[in-house]
């Protein structure tokens, strides 16, 4: 006996994604267990949703470039900012933003006369996630003239802004010297946990502390600061 | 900071945090793009930082990320294609990468990319949010802001398409002949 016009296709899709009762499963069910034909259109089914999930199981890590970013998602960064500061910008000033290949190009001109103001957040040591914080802070700056940045560091990108562990001393005090607008902020709470675990932390003179990374990041964002994340 | 102050909603604001890397996978699935889907995350996270005070039910907040990267992803398409209504976008065919003249030569976590790159946009979403993210139906039609007969309908396409697509892999020949 054939199963095919009784159960649907749809039907059979939401007995293997669990959308059905039990009632309507126990009818498949017994339905499948004397029609092979309707059993392997279940596990048809079932293959499908295994092959999608196994996919992208791992997907490609992606590190972005200096500049990349901003250049690319510019006109949705503009949207979010002007979400939250309320200015209204139609979407052909979204257009024009997003239309410039020139990285960091709208920084200047969206914002005009007021300057920009992003908030760079590291949370990783790695070496080459540290040194793209810096490249993306010294491009912001570079570009944006007046802008203000924050570096901001928590879990263990507070490395980057530790006496004992920066390899980027000289060029945060440099940094910090050519750029009075710039600040370099870290989280109260990845200094306790590192303290609680045994661990010095001792900050470059050009850091300062907030209470926690997370709190300041989400009062900057509602107060219109663009977040980048490395 | 009057606003952040009670506990429950730091932690939620660190949770928001935490959902990165899902944002980020399906994001990557819609796109196939690792930069794109990594600006995607990004900008649903800031968005969702943004926002923070108006999700009120913290158990619904996957959901609710995955309704602000729909619409990052919706509003990076409209910036390239003129304002397409959310309808026509749905069923937009594939611009992704297909499935090559080497196929046959390929590992089955491609050759079921490419099969996925193959689908409508609408198709594509729909099944990469249930079979990757396990969401249920409810749950997709809220994030897509669809009813969920239209949910059940793209599924049951994507599919049917996919198992068209990836017969060797799933060894579809056999069955076939029983009919």
């Amino acid at each position: 006996m054939s199963h095919e016009k009784e159960f649907s296709d749809e039907r059979l899709n939401a007995f293997v994604d669990n959308e059905l009762g039990a009632q309507e499963r126990e009818e498949i069910l017994a339905a499948a267990a004397v029609d092979a034909e309707l059993g392997q259109r279940l596990c048809a089914l079932r293959a499908s949703k295994e092959l999608v999930s196994h996919a992208y199981g791992r997907v490609p890590a992606v590190r972005h470039k200096p500049g990349r970013r901003v250049s690319l998602w510019s006109g949705a960064l503009a949207a979010s900012i002007a979400l939250v500061a309320g200015v209204l910008i139609g979407w052909q000033g979204h257009r024009a933003s997003a239309g410039g290949a020139e990285p960091l190009a709208w920084a200047g001109s969206l914002f005009a006369p007021q300057p920009a103001r992003v908030l760079i957040h590291l949370d990783s040591s790695q070496v080459d996630r540290m040194e793209e914080a810096l490249d993306m802070t010294e491009a912001y700056l570079a570009k944006a003239g007046r802008a203000k940045v924050e570096l901001v560091v928590n879990n263990s990108g507070l490395d980057l802004l530790r006496e004992e562990t920066t390899p980027h001393a000289a060029r945060i005090a440099e940094l910090a010297r050519r750029h009075e607008l710039l600040a370099f902020v870290a989280c109260g709470h990845a200094i306790a946990r590192y303290r609680n675990a045994g661990l010095d932390v001792t900050l470059v003179p050009e850091a300062r502390v907030e209470r926690t990374a997370v709190e300041h990041i989400v009062d900057r964002v509602r107060q219109g600061w663009t977040y980048l994340k490395i | 900071m009057k606003w952040l102050q009670t506990r429950a909603q730091r932690e939620l604001a660190e949770k928001i945090e935490g959902n990165r890397g899902r944002l980020y996978r399906v994001a990557f699935a819609w796109s196939h793009d690792a930069a794109l889907a990594d600006d995607m995350a990004q900008e649903a996270l800031a968005r969702g930082l943004a926002k923070i005070d108006q999700l009120r039910q913290a158990e619904h907040l996957s959901s609710w990320l995955f309704s602000i990267l729909h619409r990052c992803w919706i509003d990076h398409l409209r910036l390239r294609r003129e304002y397409l209504d959310e309808e026509a976008l749905a069923e937009l065919p594939s611009e992704l990468p297909g499935p090559d003249g080497h196929v046959e030569t390929q590992e089955t976590v491609s050759r079921v990319r490419a099969a996925i790159a193959a689908l409508p946009l609408g198709q594509r979403q729909v099944v990469t949010l249930v079979d990757l993210e396990e969401l249920t139906y409810a749950e997709v039609a809220g994030i897509l802001a669809i009813p969920i007969g239209t949910v059940m309908s793209r599924l049951c396409r994507a599919r049917g398409a996919l198992r068209g697509l990836l017969e060797p892999v799933s060894e579809q020949p056999r069955l076939r002949s029983v009919k």
